[in-house]
């Protein structure tokens, strides 16, 4: 596989780029026509003569879009801080202390991080219900953890896995007990995976939509991705709020993507392939 | 779930292989032994608070799942709203009703004449006669003191004090001294007899919904489902979705993997625009595709249109095939990228000196693929299939917003079924039913895959 690529190559790649992009590019397009172009032959014309922002405007006017911001990020970024901070301490202890029943615990992790968020879903909404959690911030962290947090744990284990061994040692050798060499040897050193599984957790959490749907149903505490969802209209669907709406949510992700790509396909990647 | 990923005698060997003392930390050992806690001890401390959460947040409902579905639970009918064992009251709505119940007969009776004075005299008779009944049990009066004094205060009435256990005597007779107070209030009202009859018929509704029958159903919700159609076809729409689309994935990202897995121009490029489809709120894709396939102004219904694929715009999302089409379409979109990373990534890990040395044997790229390639990215294969079968059999966001299950129910999966019986009509015993019905068929192509990567997917580190 070492030769050259040719044309047919490039050609193939931008036929899968446009295979790609192409409905983002489709949602850019559409949250910039007016209103009367929605529809209709207009509806399908790649270029409008007259742009608008009116759209970006309407999603902040018509809806509490600035809340279901707020509320997402409130929530994702307090899930990701607690359950990573959690699964960092028992992702050390798993890769790097000697205790009976390792496995066992990464095969419990591995179990939860399959449960169907529905087998869940009843007891934790009744439980919500009857502690009046519904519609608060903590009734959607709490059940983040479920996903969250064997996300964090696998991970981060593998990540402190990576770290080679001797360094531990060597501290140890020099008198360090356990928390020294956790705290000044091992931490520093493992602060790039956390922050990969930190924003992996983050994600995960802000995409988060079942527990988001059914938990948190009041206008104002709604996330982004169910907010976006039930976008209403008076006749119709508001194609053209919901494009801006969505061309709103994935810049910020296009932004993430772009600076930590390598981070997230090696995170994504760690617990798949063994190097 | 019993997931046994290893074997005693393999954990046993991976044990003892941990425990091999290497010189260095025999002397840190030995070291840390004035230092308090031991390694072991140190390792469960750090781990306790993760588990402890895993245990309460996650594995605590899946088996609370398990016993509501054994329970007739309905979050629209005061009388089911918790599984209950056995007869009983609940103390709350009891101490809200029965004394306004009375005092309002007594108004009642107050204002009437003649024959319908009788008649409410007697039906006073009946509540009293209830409550006597009731209150000859001594948890009860006792409790109903206390909530009557808690409610008096404008307090929360404690959960434990919420209800109280009866015999079923007791229960049964006042509900049916009661059930005869409200036939007769509804009738007398009917004939506008009474004062102000919604209150006092709306108090007898009231008090009825107060005593707590046993909801037990044990396994009638999974014998009923073993016989629904409806269950039965949306077990089939998630298989046909998960397999399809999951194959096509597979493939798919296998050949972009394999293309890709060199170096050109615009690598980074590629890879950032792959995430970003992966990146994307489920919900906020789904919604997409949905513009894009919409019957009037979709762009892609129109563009298949025009190609011929179907008839006309509106069948894409509107005909049991199509929308199976549609929504397997905007599922490949999504996670295909993502299959094609992972297989890029374990590409990557093949040492290239293996393929020089086939091609010096005279191997062709065919034969190298299927000999060398294809075996070397197995573990890899099996780890992104399993992820992603699990994942695309618990589908829900792309489904709900997408087609919302339909049209007709051809595209419903099992758990917007199981989230429609809960959701919709608040039948959360029968809608957990169906959840764990959910998490078995889960838990088996869990167990599959477990056997077939045996120790690679959780190996310990020790074992490389």
């Amino acid at each position: 596989m070492r030769n050259k690529p040719g044309f047919f190559f490039y050609l193939f790649l931008a036929g899968f780029l446009i295979a790609v992009l192409f409905p983002f590019f489709w949602l850019a397009i559409t949250s910039i026509k007016p209103a009367g172009e929605l529809f209709g032959a207009d509806a399908f014309r790649i270029l409008t003569d007259n742009p608008t922002l009116d759209n970006y405007v309407k999603v902040f006017t018509d809806y509490p879009f600035a809340s279901y911001m707020w509320n997402s990020t409130v929530v994702a970024v307090v899930t990701t801080v607690y359950c990573v901070f959690v699964a960092s301490i028992a992702a050390y202890a798993i890769a790097r202390l000697r205790f009976w029943g390792k496995s066992i615990v990464l095969g419990i992790v591995l179990a939860v991080s399959m449960f169907p968020q529905i087998a869940t879903l009843s007891p934790i909404f009744m439980f919500m219900q009857s502690t009046e959690l519904t519609n608060s911030y903590l009734g959607l962290i709490i059940p983040y953890t479920t996903f969250a947090l064997p996300l964090a744990l696998w991970n981060m284990t593998n990540f402190f896995r990576k770290i080679p061994f001797e360094l531990e040692e060597a501290a140890k050798m020099d008198g360090a007990t356990t928390w020294q060499a956790l705290w000044k040897v091992i931490f520093p050193l493992a602060v790039p995976g956390t922050f990969t599984t930190a924003i992996l957790v983050f994600i995960a959490a802000w995409n988060e939509f079942f527990f988001a749907l059914t938990i948190n149903t009041e206008e104002g505490m709604k996330t982004v991705p169910v907010g976006i969802a039930l976008f209403q209209g008076r006749f119709s669907i508001p194609w053209a709020d919901i494009s801006a709406a969505s061309v709103i949510v994935t810049i910020p992700l296009v932004v993430m993507v772009l600076l930590f790509q390598r981070r997230i396909v090696s995170g994504l990647t760690s617990g798949a392939v063994k190097e | 779930m019993s997931l046994r990923p290893l074997r005693l005698s393999q954990l046993i060997r991976k044990i003892r292989r941990g425990t091999k003392p290497k010189s260095t930390e025999k002397s840190g050992e030995n070291m840390k032994k004035g230092k308090g806690l031991s390694e072991r001890s140190l390792g469960y401390l750090l781990i306790l608070p993760a588990m402890l959460l895993i245990l309460v947040i996650a594995i605590y409902p899946v088996g609370r799942s398990f016993y509501l579905s054994l329970y007739d639970v309905r979050l629209n009918d005061p009388t089911k709203l918790e599984p209950h064992a056995s007869y009983g009251i609940n103390v709350e709505r009891y101490a809200n009703v029965m004394p306004f119940l009375v005092s309002s007969l007594d108004h009642e009776i107050e204002k009437a004449e003649g024959k319908h004075k009788e008649r409410l005299k007697n039906i006073k008779q009946d509540v009293l006669k209830a409550r006597s009944t009731l209150e000859s049990d001594e948890e009860l009066a006792d409790t109903y003191q206390q909530v009557n004094q808690i409610l008096n205060e404008g307090k929360k009435v404690p959960q434990n004090m919420k209800s109280v256990h009866l015999d079923e005597e007791k229960v049964h007779n006042a509900t049916q001294l009661i059930t005869g107070v409200k036939k007769n209030l509804e009738s007398m009202e009917k004939a506008e007899q009474l004062d102000e009859s919604r209150q006092v018929v709306g108090l007898a509704k009231g008090l009825l919904s107060a005593f707590i029958e046993p909801n037990f159903v044990g396994l009638q919700y999974y014998a009923n489902y073993f016989q629904d159609h409806r269950m039965w076809a949306s077990l089939s729409n998630t298989m046909i979705f998960t397999v399809i689309s999951v194959s096509l994935e597979l493939v798919l990202g296998m050949a972009i993997a394999l293309l890709i897995n060199r170096q050109f121009f615009g690598r980074g490029l590629v890879r950032a625009s792959v995430l970003i489809p992966w990146a994307l709120p489920t919900a906020v894709a789904a919604l997409m595709w949905k513009f894009l396939f919409d019957g009037q102004n979709g762009v892609m219904a129109k563009l298949f249109t025009e190609v011929g694929l179907i008839p006309d715009m509106g069948t894409l999302l509107t005909t049991k095939f199509w929308s199976m089409f549609a929504v397997i379409f905007a599922d490949v979109w999504k996670t295909t990228p993502f299959m094609a990373l992972l297989i890029l990534a374990g590409l990557q890990t093949i040492p290239k000196n293996l393929y020089e040395a086939a091609e010096v044997d005279g191997a062709s790229k065919v034969q190298q693929f299927f000999k060398i390639t294809l075996p070397m990215l197995r573990t890899t294969v099996l780890v992104a299939l399993l992820f992603r079968l699990l994942d695309a059999f618990r589908v829900f966001d792309l489904i709900y917003v997408l087609t919302g299950g339909g049209p007709a129910n051809a595209t419903e999966t099992i758990s917007v079924y199981a989230y429609k019986t809960m959701f919709s009509q608040m039948n959360f015993g029968e809608g957990s039913a169906l959840a764990v019905i959910v998490f078995i068929c889960i838990a088996i192509i869990s167990m599959i895959f477990v056997k077939l990567l045996g120790r690679d997917l959780i190996s310990d580190g020790s074992g490389k």
